[in-house]
């Protein structure tokens, strides 16, 4: 069941990027008029990020992102390697570490800011 | 246009895949400097406005560009669409409609960051 | 009556003798022949030596695949003026053992068929009773354009997933389980999924390169049956009411 579960996750994760990049795009590069200018500094960024909720839509986008690279980072290093089950299990174990402490270091960027 | 696009096409969705994830690194890496204060932040993102980095950037636009209509065309597929066109489904869809879109970025990206127009 | 139209061609044969290095023939070819008939040619007039495989020569039997230009091919069915160059160049097909030149072993690849139970397991195998399956049933519907296959072994020659993996079954195997699957005289479905699931070299480890849709001399749609079996998979108990 596991198999099945990562292949729909994969293209669902991969949908959901896709419309959270357009939509991160275009709030970043596109929604005030400063922002048009390509004038992007501390203060511009700041008072949209000490929103929670701007905040948690990053976050989201983060965790989203991490499971869709680090699962298909799974397949091919599983791909290319003539390796047994432990050895695979070693490596989906090492990877979902990897995963959190990324996270972890993405979220703690809106820490005490 | 080759029977072995598709196979092609695994290894650039693979490639870029993971550069992409090397991009991520980059970018929380920045993020981060937020806590240390506008002067930390501001500096990290004047590095950004040379014309090197820009080049990168556009480098970026085309990376996502593909890995993501690559994708849509292969979750097509895992949909049951196009098999019968999967060849032309990369090259005109993904690569061609991508380059098209590469293009509407990348030339105003160039002009204006690199060239300084 | 009119001339038929004849013309040169550079055939390079792969070769066990050089280890894997063609042997390059001039062949002279009337319009309508084959790879098969320039192979044929070679054998009569200049190489006694070379060694190939067929059969029924009409493209029935699966039994003169090989790699034709890069790609896997029946050899009685590629007309050597459609392949648009003057060199023809022929191996044997990919991901397989060679014998000798062009004759590959197909152990390989009836090893992963077996695997998927390729044989009907009738649910009564005492029952006198004929089944009947309409044409327009959920079996004939599904399973259209899919029951063709000649075990060529061009689509597991052409996989680029079975350059690097012993385990994967290979989409000949995955489209024969499917059918089984499909099939209301049969009653093997828990093995079926078991082999179809395999962490190593079940389905999943297909990655949709497409190559097999693209090089199957029937136009079996390869890569479909193998996604039907994916978005099937978060229910396969669907097969027990057909």
């Amino acid at each position: 069941m596991g198999s099945v579960i990562g292949w729909y996750l994969q293209r669902i994760t991969g949908a959901a990027l896709l419309l959270l990049l357009v939509a991160h795009f275009w709030v970043e590069h596109f929604l005030t008029a400063e922002l048009r200018r390509g004038e992007i500094t501390y203060e511009a960024i700041l008072s949209r990020i000490s929103n929670p909720l701007w905040q948690g839509i990053d976050i989201a986008f983060l965790l989203v992102a991490l499971y869709h690279g680090l699962n298909g980072l799974r397949n091919i290093l599983l791909d290319y390697s003539r390796i047994g089950a432990g050895a695979a299990r070693f490596i989906t174990g090492g990877l979902i570490v990897i995963g959190l402490v990324w996270a972890w270091w993405g979220i703690d960027a809106f820490r005490n800011l | 246009m080759n029977v072995y696009t598709g196979k092609l096409a695994q290894i650039l969705q693979r490639i870029t895949g993971v550069l992409l994830l090397i991009y991520l690194l980059l970018h929380v890496h920045t993020i981060r400097e937020l806590r240390e204060g506008p002067a930390a932040f501001n500096a990290a993102l004047a590095t950004f406005r040379n014309p090197f980095f820009k080049l990168l950037e556009i480098a970026l636009l085309g990376t996502v560009i593909l890995h993501a209509l690559n994708g849509v065309r292969i979750t097509l597929i895992d949909l049951g669409i196009g098999h019968t066109r999967h060849v032309k489904l990369f090259w005109y869809g993904a690569v061609g409609f991508g380059l098209l879109l590469f293009l509407a970025g990348a030339i105003p990206m160039f002009l204006q960051g690199v060239l300084k127009v | 009556m009119a001339a038929i139209e004849e013309n040169q061609y550079r055939v390079r044969v792969a070769r066990s003798a050089s280890s894997g290095i063609a042997t390059e023939f001039a062949v002279v070819l009337e319009e309508r022949m084959t790879v098969l008939d320039a192979l044929f040619s070679i054998q009569r007039n200049q190489d006694a030596s070379l060694s190939f495989r067929c059969a029924c020569r009409v493209g029935m039997c699966g039994t003169c695949a090989v790699n034709i230009n890069g790609v896997p091919r029946l050899a009685c069915r590629t007309r050597v003026k459609t392949l648009g160059t003057q060199v023809v160049s022929v191996q044997p097909l990919p991901n397989l053992p060679v014998i000798k030149d062009l004759v590959v072993s197909l152990e390989p690849f009836f090893a992963q068929w077996k695997k998927i139970k390729p044989a009907l397991r009738p649910k009564d195998p005492a029952s006198k009773e004929l089944v009947r399956v309409p044409h327009d049933s959920n079996y004939a519907r599904n399973s259209a354009g899919k029951r063709d296959c000649i075990t060529c072994g061009a689509c597991y020659g052409a996989c680029g997933v079975k350059e690097s993996s012993e385990e994967y079954l290979g989409p000949a195997a995955i489209n024969r389980a499917y059918l089984r699957l499909l099939d209301p005289r049969d009653s093997a479905m828990k093995e079926r999924w078991q082999a179809l699931n395999e962490e190593r070299g079940g389905i999943w480890r297909c990655h949709t390169q497409m190559n097999c849709t693209s090089v199957c001399p029937k136009g079996i749609t390869l890569t479909d049956t193998i996604t039907r079996l994916k978005r099937a998979a978060l229910s396969p108990g669907q097969f027990e009411n057909r």
